[in-house]
């Protein structure tokens, strides 16, 4: 048991280190949307908040597909590790949605003119927002180990399913009700510079994702090690 | 020229907020790290 | 052994399944009318919000028929819930589920038997909602009724669909009859978006044929999510 004990611990450090890098990481980002990328004219400085949205955006629908996905693999392999895995990653993306749904109004006010709008892809932020407190909420209503993992599975499973029908159901309904936008926003378009800080920004968000999962697995095995040796002892 | 619009303080409060969420949430997980590898 | 239990074993397992939940189905709802607590409460809830909404709203500047969509699925959604909430904690409370878990009954006609049961449940609730929302908003539905009839039968399927998966969980679950709103009032937007908006466009007569994208989106969803139910029912009743 202190053999598990110990290899959870190195799964912690690397993760601290991966972390650390992609916190310096962050910082760069900041560095570099504020200081090193040119202002968009018609938008004003606002329109920099997209640098740090968008990529909280997509990092936080691409754990939520992990969580799914391990969460499958959990129902079919049983193997506690991949629930172990699934609920880390479901925390981090919870920080990420945080994020996602924090700039999210900050940006749209001042580019759009309100704070929210139903449109597919705010409402999906939404949902996913919901979806992830949904499934740690049930996590910490469930006190049995394997009930709380297989519980948990089918829930994030669903979720993800739900997903794609969130975004079509909103979609139909814009189509068919076509909602005035106040202040419309500039040129689609996106220059070269501009992508570059965005996809610079992306590739933090996702070191900054694998050491902090990583780190929140880490301590999730070290639990497990433990309710494994109290078990045995 | 058009005058851009003067909007700077709603990207000050975005990126403090980002910052907030992101080192509170990792100097959180910091900590319990710490405790799994020290306890 | 009867020549019936022979003629049983050379049936096709999909048609056993099917009967099996025909019989569940049965079961749970003679069980619901002996207490009908549950259709009482439901009733109550429906009245309630259909009073609310017609007092909040200003006679001249807001017409019933405007209103009308969203009064009426606020409604049936939350009527829904308490619906599959009571059928739930009625199992809980007459540890029903662990004896029929014991038998070696397929999970999934487990699964479908409980839906069927809960549809009608939740469908019952909507029938008898409909005349009091009839009553209060003074809406004329005589030409929209069997578009309703269709709206409404597709959205609960989805939200039953849902609903009963997630409340054999919720039932195992601390803060059983929170978990069950906080876990499924995501996955019944999508379905009450298709219908409040199918309903909006019955009342103002518009024509069919731009019905068709929603429709559709109802029966895609409630399709997905009755076989997601059936495929996962076992892994939550199941160790």
């Amino acid at each position: 048991m202190s053999d598990s004990l110990a290899a959870a611990r190195t799964v912690i450090r690397r993760g601290r280190w991966i972390a650390a890098v992609g916190l310096a990481g962050l910082a760069g980002v900041y560095v570099l949307a504020l200081q090193y990328t040119p202002m968009e004219a018609s938008q004003g400085l606002a329109q920099k908040i997209f640098y740090l949205h968008v990529p909280a955006a997509w990092t936080a629908l691409l754990v939520f597909s992990i969580v799914g996905i391990v969460s499958a693999l959990y129902l079919w392999l049983h193997d506690p590790r991949l629930d172990l895995f699934a609920e880390a990653s479901a925390e981090v993306g919870v920080a990420f949605s945080a994020i996602m749904l924090t700039t999210g109004p900050i940006w749209a006010k001042p580019i759009w003119g309100t704070w929210w709008q139903w449109d597919p892809r705010l409402t999906l932020t939404l949902f996913l927002f919901f979806l992830y407190v949904g499934y740690l909420a049930l996590r910490s209503a469930v006190y049995d180990p394997a009930e709380r993992a297989r519980f948990s599975a089918v829930v994030a499973i669903m979720g993800l399913i739900l997903v794609p029908f969130v975004h079509l159901s909103v979609y139909l309904f814009r189509t068919i009700h076509p909602m005035p936008i106040v202040l419309k926003p500039s040129a689609p378009s996106l220059p070269g510079v501009m992508l570059r800080t965005l996809l610079v920004s992306f590739a933090v968000c996702l070191v900054l994702y694998a050491g902090l999962v990583t780190m929140r697995y880490g301590i999730g095995l070290v639990q497990h090690a433990r309710e494994g040796a109290i078990d045995n002892a | 020229m058009l005058k851009p619009p003067e909007n700077g303080g709603y990207m000050t409060a975005a990126y403090v907020a980002a910052a907030a969420i992101y080192l509170g949430y990792a100097l959180r997980l910091w900590a319990r790290a710490a405790r799994a590898l020290h306890d | 052994m009867s020549a019936h239990s022979s003629r049983a074993i050379t049936r096709s397992p999909v048609r056993n399944t099917l009967r099996l939940a025909g019989v569940i189905a049965a079961k749970d709802l003679r069980a619901e009318f002996r207490s009908r607590t549950a259709l009482v409460s439901a009733l109550v809830f429906a009245a309630l919000v259909l009073v609310v909404f017609n007092f909040a709203r200003d006679p001249t500047a807001v017409s019933a028929t405007d209103l009308a969509p969203s009064a009426l699925w606020v409604t049936f959604a939350f009527g829904a819930i308490v619906a599959l909430n009571r059928a739930f904690s009625m199992e809980r409370e007459h540890a029903a589920l662990d004896g029929l878990l014991l038998a070696p009954v397929p999970r999934e006609a487990l699964y479908l038997g409980k839906l069927l049961a809960n549809l009608a449940f939740v469908g019952i609730v909507e029938a008898v909602t409909l005349p009091l929302f009839i009553l209060f908003f003074d809406v004329d539905l005589r030409h929209a009724l069997p578009g309703l009839v269709i709206v409404a039968v597709l959205a609960s399927i989805g939200f039953v669909a849902v609903g009963t998966l997630f409340s054999a969980m919720a039932v195992r679950t601390r803060f059983a009859e929170l978990m069950l709103p906080v876990l499924l009032l995501p996955f019944m937007v999508p379905p009450l978006i298709g219908a409040a908006s199918l309903t909006a466009r019955l009342l103002a007569d518009r024509p069919l044929n731009e019905m068709f994208g929603l429709l559709r989106l109802l029966a895609l969803y409630d399709l997905v999510f009755v076989i997601l139910g059936t495929l996962l029912f076992p892994s939550v009743v199941d160790e």
